[in-house]
C-alpha cells in the first residue's frame, strides 16, 4: 500500500515537473590565490610559491521550464580542490543567501576534482605554524566563496534556452592503486615487481561519461565530464596545480571553442588514480616519445575521449528532456570501531601528545588516529552509529546523475551503474560536504587487506581510520541511490 | 665527460658483435571450402557460410652477424580457437627439410580464440557423418597451409627494422560477476541486488611491435591484446573482431601489411559487456549503426595508431633478438572427493547422449584424473615455453586461457620495457584460474575447467619471469644507440 501511495505521489509530483524546455547557464571562476598558499592532500603541508596551472571553479546552472514556468533546477560546481571539507558547502550556501532569487540553495552542490595541489580549506587541518607566510585557510575560504559566488550568480543569471546531449566513451586514465600480496595483505601503490605480488585488487572503470550543453544555436557552451579517476596524475610538487584537468580543458577549448565551460567530475574512484601500478616503464617511454609529462598525457587521453564522444552525440541534441532533481538527507550505518582499533589509535595519539617536539606529519597523524578514538568513545555511548549525508539524484533525459561525498571504491560505482535504469549513469564522488569528514568507502575485499596498525599507510584507504563508512554503509548508499534513480524513472516522460 | 661516454659506447660496439635484424612475413587463407563443425561451445554447430576468411600469418625474425645467424623465431598467429594437441607438431613435421638452418623448435603457433572457426580434433563433437569436413581433414589442410606460410616467411626475410609502442583500448571486460554470498558466475547478471563486484582486473594495454623494411615501409605488426576474440556467435565462419582490424590497418598502411594478433592473458575476460549495454548500443547507433565488432576494431586501431605515433620516433635496425624454448612442468590441480563425486554423476548423465559428448568429456576427464591421482600415476602438466627478447620487448607464451592476474604478474616482474604475454600458444591447456576465481567457483574456475590451478599458475609465472631475466642478464648486442626518425 505504501509503495502504491509513494508511486502515486511521485507520479503526481513528477508529472507537474516534466520539462518542455531546458535552460542552461554556465560560468567559470579563477580560484587560484596569487600569493603563497599551503597545499592540502599530503601528510605534511607544503607552501606553494609557484603556480603550475591555475585552479578554476566551473559552474553549470540548469533549469527546466514548462510553459514559461520553472519546474526544477540545479547548480553544479566543479572545483579544482582536493575535497569539499566539512562545512564548506554549508558556508557557501550561507554566503549565497539572497543572491539567487527563486533558486533553492539546497539544489546547489560543490564537487572536487581531488587535485592534491590546491589550498588547505580547514585552518586546523595541519599545524598552523607550518602555513608560514602562506594565505591562511581562514583567509582563502572567504575569498574562494566570493569568487565562486560571482560565477554561480553569473551562471544562474545568464541561463537561457538551451539543449543537451550525452554520450559514453573511454579513456584509460585511472588505475586501481591497491596491490595484493600472497599473504592476503594489500597496499596502496605497493610494489608490483615483487615475487609476492598476486594481483591488482579490483576492477578498473575506464568509462568517460559526457554531458554537452548547447545554446539555442546549438553551439557548445558547457561540457561535464565524469570519469573514475582523481586528479592525481603528477604526484607531489610544491606548485599549485589543477593536475590533468588543466590539460584536458586546454585541449577541449582549443578544439571546441575557447569559451566552453568544462566541468571535470570524479566518478567513484576511491581505489583508482591515474598512476599505473604495473606498466610504469612503458608509460614513461611513451611519454618521452610524445614529449609530454604525465598530466599532459592524461589530459590528452581525456580530450581524445571527449572528441570521440562529442562529434557523435551532436547528432542527438535534445531540447525537451525531462529534468528532475531530488535532494535527500540520508543516513548510512557508520563503520564501527573495534576495541583493537581503538587501542592502536589511542596508543598513537598518546605518543604524539606526550612528545615535546612534534614531527611534521604529527598534526595529520593525530587527526587521523584521533578521530578513531573519538568515534569509538562516541559509539560506546550510543553515538556516531550513523553517518548523515546529502544525496543529489537527477534525471536529465536518459541520464541519471548521482552524488556522494566519499572516495567511493569503484565496485560501488559499478553496482550503481549496473542496477540503474538510466541509459547512462553519471556519478560524482567528493560532492557536497556535511558536518563530518567523508573519507574513503572501501569494499569488503579491501577491508580484508589488513587491519589498522600504528603505521597509517598499512592498508591505507581501507582501515577503520581511513573510512567512516564501511561496506555495510556503502551497500545502503548503493541501494538508496539506485532506489532514488528508479523513482525518477518510474514516471512516464513527455 | 661526453668524450668518455663516446669512448664507452665505442667499447661496447667493439666488443659485442653487431646484430642485424632480418624480417619476413606471409599470410595464408585457412578458410575451409566445405561446411565444418565450429569449435568453442558446448553444443554442436555446423558452419553455414564463411562470413569472413580465416587467415594465418607468419612472422620470421632472424638476428645476424654478417652471414652468421645468431638466433631466430617464427611466430604464427591463427584465426582459430586454440592450438589443439598435436597441431603444432604436425606443422613442424611438414616443415622438416624445408627451412635450411632453422631449428623447428623455434616455431610456435598461437590462436586468436575466435569461436567461429573449425574444430580440429576428431571425436570432440558428434558431427554429422556426411556433408561436413572431418576435423582431422581440416587440420591436415590447415597445417599444410600454415607450413607454407612459415616457409614463405622464412624465405622472404630481408634486413629490416623494428620498433615498439603501447596504446590503450577498452576491449577486455572481466566476465565474472561476484555476489553477496561470495560465489562468482561467468556472465552473471549485474543488475541483481546481490551483485557486489566484477571479480578481477582488466588489462587495457595494447602492446604493439612494428617491423619496417630497409626502405622504411611498414611490413608487419604484431598486436598483443589481452582479450580473446569471441564477440561473434552463430553458425558462420568468422575471424571475429580481428577481421575489421586487418582491413582497416591494411587500408591505411598497405594492403600487404602482415598483421599478427597475439592474444594476451585473458582467461577471465571477453569483449562482451557485463553492464552499460544500453549506452554502448546507443553510441554505436549514433556512429552509424556500427556493429559491436566494428566498434571493437575501431578502438584497437585507434590504440595501434597511438602506439605507432610514438614508436615511429624510435625505429631500430640493430635490435637484440634472443629466443629460448623450454619444456617445463606445472603441478596439476588436485581433484577433491567432492569434485569427483559431482563429475562422476554428471558424466553418467551425459554418457549415452551423442549430442552431449562435450559435456560428457568435460566431466569424465575429471574422473580419469582423480583415478590417476589416487593411483599415483598422474603426470605433471608439461608445456613448451617460448621466451623472446626483441630489443626492449619480452615475449612469453603459454598454452592456457590464462587469467589476467597471472599476465599482470609477469608484466610487473619482467625486466623488459614492454612485455607481450601470448596465451593459447603451442598447445591447449584450458583455463588457468586465479586463486580468487577458484574461491568463487563457476565455469572457468571449477575443476572441470582447470587442469592446472593457482599453484601451477604461480610456477608458470615464476618460470616465465626467470626466463625473461636470463635473457636480460646476457650482454646487449647493439651496434649503435637508438636512432631517432622524424615522423613522416
Amino acid at each position: 500500500m505504501k509503495t502504491i501511495l509513494a508511486l502515486i505521489i511521485a507520479v503526481l509530483t513528477l508529472s507537474s515537473t516534466q520539462a518542455a524546455e531546458l535552460w542552461v547557464g554556465s560560468a567559470t571562476a579563477d580560484i587560484t590565490p596569487d600569493r603563497p598558499v599551503p597545499l592540502t592532500g599530503n601528510t605534511t603541508v607544503r607552501v606553494a610559491r609557484e603556480i603550475h596551472s591555475r585552479l578554476f571553479a566551473s559552474v553549470l546552472a540548469l533549469e527546466s521550464r514548462d510553459g514559461g514556468r520553472a519546474t526544477d533546477h540545479a547548480i553544479l560546481v566543479s572545483c579544482d580542490l582536493c575535497v569539499i571539507r566539512p562545512g564548506i558547502q554549508e558556508g557557501f550556501r550561507k554566503h549565497l543567501a539572497g543572491k539567487l532569487p527563486g533558486f533553492d540553495l539546497n539544489k546547489l552542490f560543490l564537487a572536487a576534482t581531488h587535485t592534491h595541489a590546491a589550498p588547505v580549506l580547514l585552518q586546523e587541518r595541519y599545524d598552523e605554524k607550518d602555513y608560514g607566510d602562506g594565505m591562511q585557510p581562514k583567509e582563502y575560504v572567504p575569498w574562494l566563496y566570493e569568487r565562486m559566488a560571482d560565477a554561480v550568480v553569473k551562471a544562474w543569471e545568464n541561463r537561457a534556452k538551451g539543449a543537451v546531449a550525452w554520450g559514453l566513451g573511454h579513456a584509460v586514465a585511472g588505475h586501481n592503486r591497491r596491490v595484493v600480496y600472497s599473504d592476503g595483505k594489500a597496499k596502496m601503490h605497493g610494489n608490483t615487481n615483487d615475487p609476492m605480488f598476486r594481483g591488482v585488487e579490483g576492477y578498473e572503470n575506464h568509462g568517460v561519461h559526457v554531458l554537452c550543453f548547447y545554446d539555442s544555436q546549438k553551439r557548445l557552451q558547457a561540457a561535464a565530464i565524469a570519469m573514475s579517476t582523481t586528479a592525481q596524475a603528477a604526484g607531489g610538487g610544491n606548485k599549485v596545480s589543477a593536475n590533468f584537468w588543466h590539460d584536458a580543458r586546454r585541449l577541449i577549448r582549443e578544439r571546441h571553442g575557447a569559451d566552453v565551460c568544462v566541468l571535470g567530475f570524479c566518478a567513484p574512484a576511491g581505489d583508482q588514480t591515474p598512476r599505473a601500478q604495473v606498466n610504469k616503464k612503458a608509460e614513461e617511454r611513451m611519454l618521452k616519445l610524445r614529449g609530454l609529462n604525465y598530466d599532459q598525457e592524461i589530459g590528452r587521453r581525456v580530450a581524445a575521449a571527449f572528441d570521440d564522444i562529442a562529434g557523435v552525440i551532436a547528432k542527438d541534441i535534445r531540447t525537451d528532456v525531462p529534468f528532475v532533481h531530488r535532494v535527500r538527507q540520508i543516513e548510512l550505518p557508520a563503520r564501527i570501531i573495534t576495541e583493537a582499533e581503538y587501542a592502536v589509535a589511542r596508543k598513537v595519539c598518546e605518543e604524539i601528545d606526550t612528545r615535546t617536539t612534534r614531527a611534521k606529519n604529527d598534526a595529520w597523524r593525530r587527526h587521523f588516529f584521533g578521530l578513531v578514538v573519538e568515534r569509538y568513545l562516541a559509539q560506546q555511548k550510543g553515538g556516531w552509529k550513523m553517518y548523515p549525508m546529502e544525496l543529489h539524484v537527477m534525471r536529465l533525459g536518459d541520464v541519471a546523475i548521482a552524488t556522494n561525498p566519499f572516495e567511493l571504491f569503484v565496485d560501488y560505482g559499478v553496482q550503481i551503474e549496473a542496477r540503474s535504469p538510466a541509459v547512462q549513469t553519471f556519478q560524482i564522488q567528493l560532492a557536497t560536504s556535511g558536518p563530518k569528514p567523508a573519507y574513503y568507502v572501501p569494499t569488503p575485499r579491501a577491508v580484508a587487506g589488513g587491519s589498522l596498525t600504528e603505521n597509517a599507510f598499512d592498508n591505507y584507504s581501507a582501515t577503520a581510520a581511513s573510512s567512516l563508512v564501511g561496506p555495510e554503509g556503502a551497500q545502503t548508499l548503493v541501494n538508496q541511490t539506485v532506489e532514488t534513480i528508479k523513482e525518477l524513472w518510474r514516471v512516464p516522460t513527455k | 665527460m661526453k668524450t668518455i661516454g663516446c669512448l664507452f659506447l665505442f667499447a661496447i660496439v667493439a666488443t659485442v658483435p653487431a646484430a642485424e635484424l632480418w624480417v619476413g612475413g606471409a599470410t595464408v587463407d585457412i578458410t575451409p571450402d566445405q561446411p565444418v563443425g565450429l569449435d568453442g561451445m558446448r553444443g554442436i554447430r555446423v558452419s553455414t557460410k564463411a562470413a569472413t576468411p580465416l587467415t594465418a600469418t607468419a612472422l620470421a625474425l632472424e638476428s645476424r652477424d654478417g652471414h652468421k645467424s645468431l638466433d631466430a623465431a617464427i611466430i604464427v598467429s591463427c584465426d582459430i580457437i586454440a592450438i589443439r594437441a598435436g597441431i603444432q607438431d604436425k606443422v613442424r613435421e611438414k616443415l622438416k627439410g624445408r627451412l635450411s638452418g632453422f631449428d623447428l623448435k623455434k616455431i610456435f603457433l598461437c590462436a586468436t580464440h575466435t569461436h567461429s572457426a573449425p574444430v580440429t580434433e576428431d571425436g570432440k563433437y558428434a558431427l554429422p557423418e556426411t556433408g561436413v569436413m572431418k576435423p582431422s581433414v581440416y587440420a591436415d589442410f590447415m597445417t599444410s597451409r600454415i607450413a607454407d606460410a612459415i616457409a614463405e616467411s622464412w624465405q622472404n626475410r630481408k634486413p629490416g627494422k623494428a620498433g615498439w609502442g603501447q596504446g590503450h583500448a577498452v576491449i577486455a571486460q572481466n566476465r565474472r560477476a561476484v555476489y553477496a554470498d561470495g560465489t562468482a558466475k561467468m556472465y552473471g547478471a549485474t543488475n541483481d541486488p546481490k551483485f557486489r563486484c566484477i571479480e578481477g582486473y582488466e588489462d587495457h594495454n595494447v602492446d604493439v611491435l612494428f617491423f619496417w623494411n630497409q626502405q622504411d615501409q611498414l611490413i608487419a605488426t604484431a598486436i598483443n591484446l589481452p582479450c580473446p576474440s569471441q564477440e561473434v556467435g552463430g553458425n558462420a565462419i568468422h575471424a571475429d573482431f580481428w577481421y575489421p582490424v586487418y582491413n582497416t590497418l591494411r587500408e591505411r598502411h598497405g594492403k600487404s601489411l602482415f598483421i599478427l594478433p597475439w592474444t594476451g592473458a585473458g582467461g577471465d575476460v571477453v569483449s562482451r559487456l557485463m553492464y552499460g549495454k544500453a549506452a554502448d548500443e546507443r553510441m554505436r547507433k549514433l556512429r552509424g549503426n556500427i556493429s559491436r565488432i566494428d566498434e571493437l576494431a575501431r578502438r584497437i586501431v585507434n590504440a595501434w595508431e597511438d602506439a605507432y605515433e610514438g614508436a615511429r620516433n624510435d625505429i631500430r635496425a640493430d635490435v637484440v633478438l634472443r629466443h629460448c624454448v623450454k619444456e617445463i612442468e606445472l603441478p596439476m590441480r588436485q581433484v577433491t572427493d567432492a569434485e569427483v563425486a559431482e563429475a562422476r554423476k554428471e558424466a553418467a548423465k551425459y554418457a549415452k547422449d551423442p549430442a552431449q559428448r562435450w559435456n560428457y568429456g568435460w566431466n569424465q576427464r575429471v574422473v580419469d584424473r582423480y583415478e590417476a591421482q589416487k593411483a599415483g600415476t598422474e603426470e605433471p602438466f608439461k608445456m613448451e615455453l617460448h621466451v623472446l627478447r626483441v630489443g626492449d620487448v619480452a615475449i612469453a607464451t603459454n598454452p592456457f586461457e590464462l587469467y589476467t592476474d597471472y599476465g599482470v604478474q609477469m608484466k610487473a616482474r619482467s625486466p623488459a620495457i614492454q612485455t607481450f604475454v601470448i596465451q593459447l600458444a603451442c598447445s591447449s591447456g584450458g583455463y588457468l584460474a586465479s586463486e580468487r576465481a577458484v574461491r568463487g567457483g563457476g565455469y572457468g574456475a571449477v575443476i572441470q575447467s582447470n587442469r592446472v590451478g593457482p599453484e601451477g599458475g604461480q610456477v608458470l609465472v615464476d618460470r616465465t619471469v626467470e626466463a625473461m631475466k636470463e635473457l636480460w642478464e646476457q650482454p646487449v648486442t647493439t651496434k649503435r644507440p637508438a636512432s631517432k626518425k622524424s615522423r613522416k
